[in-house]
């Protein structure tokens, strides 16, 4: 699904985003990227999606050598993964049925399929009965349903959330991870990139952290859910990374 | 891309022109006016051309013989006329036939002035191929033993050609400025189209939209730029045409023999304004939102 060895990037400005991470991630895992503000996850996402291309190393995303990968294959490489984004990015001209209809329209569906895969999507979401609404129209939680319909209607192997609950209450914010990890059980490779390490210990998975551009943890760890046990070691050290990685954020 | 997204496409297009109506219509109100003035370029040309060649064909010049030159001679001196390159065509004209044309002015004279008390002599009407090699053509002629003068219209030669080099010099230059006008107005307006939609371009790249799918909308709108703009310049040339050439055909009657009837070039008019509207359209469209996704549309807005 992800194999990533011995990849370092560095910008045309000398800042070296990523050193010399090597990843694994196989089908059907439940991921947490964390890490503070700069440490490098937004360029580990954007040489997912080819977005940068690693000044060394060897990337490998679901089948496709982004080492060697041509221009006109990247957008087929795109279209196997969704994409959540923390801003929802959805089109305020378009009511929710269109915003997530898009992204099929989008590599050309016929839309025959349009119609029955979103309204599939948007059950999945729990969204019935607003499809005709605008995202003004809509909460928060609501808004970033629609942008993870808009990613999973697609039917992609994997999901790629990048701070999916940053922008809206806590409340909803369990119910988006609790759709995804629902997505996960159904076979769905799920990364989701978050500082909101409650939610990782709630959920539990396989967490890895990244700091100063390199892979400094990677380990699972259970959902307190499930378990429903007290902070495990691995949590505590979750917790304390992110009063550290606060800490950081408030001395930049 | 699929045979069933084509409708999808179009619509997009199309939605894109209303979505920036503001600019859609500045474009089309550019476009119309730069291609009025290369069509009219194109109408002035191609009439003064018409009136060349329609000139050319009154314009034989006579070849007038040795008075005294026998019928047989004569004969031999017009084989000798015909082989010149620059001849086209080359007739007897006997002094019989000559004088015949002036029976209605000569009046009760023309009986007297039948058989030998005819003053006037052997001809030969000479239509020449090329009217700028005019000059080269004559001075031939002249040296040709038994040749008493010729005719001298070099002066309309002259002025004509030149005319025509004129016309399809400014023609050539006004085509090409315009040309290039009108190009950079619609891929303006093609990438002002992009820039309000890019975040929507961010979107269709993030979930695997392909160039040529993102192009298409863009190409389409700027091609129906096009085709209205040129549906509008050709109603307006055509209607403006007939008055034009009435007008001017009042000034200088030949124009109104030799100008191009509307009824025999409106459908090129027609076909080549849309035709070119077209052309233009898809070119600047692609040029626009080429530049732009090599740029920065392969970016994934935020990141």
């Amino acid at each position: 699904m992800i194999h990533m060895k011995n990849v370092s990037k560095i910008y045309s400005n000398g800042t070296e985003a990523l050193k010399n991470v090597s990843i694994d991630i196989e089908p059907g895992e439940f991921v947490f990227i964390v890490g503070a503000s700069g440490a490098g996850k937004s360029t580990f996402l954007k040489l997912l999606i080819h977005e940068e291309t690693a000044t060394f190393g060897k990337i490998k995303v679901n089948g496709y050598n982004l080492t060697k990968i041509k221009k006109h294959d990247v957008p087929y490489l795109r279209r196997t993964m969704g994409i959540v984004f923390q801003d929802f990015r959805l089109i305020e001209k378009m009511n929710v049925y269109d915003n997530i209809a898009f992204a099929m329209r989008a590599i050309g569906a016929p839309e025959k399929l349009v119609k029955k895969r979103v309204k599939y999507v948007i059950a999945v979401v729990g969204l019935q009965g607003k499809e005709k609404r605008r995202p003004s129209e809509l909460s928060g939680g609501e808004q970033q349903r629609v942008s993870l319909a808009r990613a999973l209607v697609n039917n992609p192997e994997m999901i790629i959330a990048d701070e999916p609950t940053g922008n809206i209450d806590p409340e909803m914010s369990f119910e988006i991870m609790q759709r995804l990890a629902d997505i996960n059980k159904n076979g769905t490779t799920v990364i989701i990139v978050t500082h909101e390490l409650d939610l990782v210990r709630s959920f539990g998975g396989r967490v890895i952290k990244i700091e100063g551009g390199a892979v400094t943890e990677d380990k699972v760890i259970p959902s307190s859910i499930e378990t429903n046990t007290d902070k495990t070691d691995s949590v505590n050290d979750l917790e304390n990374e992110e009063k550290s990685g606060n800490d950081e954020e408030v001395s930049e | 891309m699929k045979f069933n997204s084509s409708g999808y496409l179009v619509k997009e297009g199309l939605k894109n022109i209303w979505n920036n109506r503001m600019m859609s219509l500045a474009s089309v109100i550019v476009l119309v006016s730069c291609l009025i003035i290369t069509g009219a370029a194109i109408l002035v040309s191609v009439n003064v051309n018409s009136l060349i060649s329609n000139i050319g064909e009154d314009n034989q010049i006579k070849v007038f013989l040795d008075y005294e030159m026998s019928d047989i001679d004569a004969i031999k001196l017009g084989a000798v006329i015909k082989k010149i390159d620059n001849v086209e065509e080359c007739v007897y004209y006997p002094k019989d036939e000559a004088i015949k044309e002036y029976k209605e002015r000569l009046d009760n004279l023309y009986e007297s002035l039948q058989g030998e008390k005819n003053p006037l002599g052997n001809a030969y009407k000479v239509r020449l191929k090329d009217l700028s090699d005019y000059k080269n053509t004559i001075e031939e002629i002249e040296a040709i033993e038994g040749v008493s003068s010729v005719s001298d219209r070099g002066e309309i030669a002259r002025t004509l050609t030149k005319l025509n080099y004129f016309v399809s010099i400014v023609g050539f230059w006004v085509v090409l400025i315009l040309g290039v006008v009108t190009l950079f107005i619609i891929s303006n307006t093609i990438k002002m189209t992009m820039y309000s939609r890019r975040f929507e371009i961010s979107i269709m790249k993030s979930v695997g939209a392909t160039n040529t799918f993102i192009r298409i909308p863009f190409i389409i709108e700027a091609m129906a730029i096009g085709l209205i703009s040129g549906a509008i310049a050709s109603t307006v040339l055509i209607t403006a045409y007939n008055p034009i050439k009435d007008t001017a055909g009042q000034v200088i009657a030949l124009i109104s023999t030799s100008a191009i009837p509307l009824s025999s070039i409106w459908v090129n008019i027609v076909s080549g304004f849309c035709g070119a509207g077209i052309l233009i359209g898809a070119l600047g469209g692609y040029i626009s939102i080429t530049k732009y996704l090599r740029k920065e549309g392969g970016d994934i807005i935020g990141w």
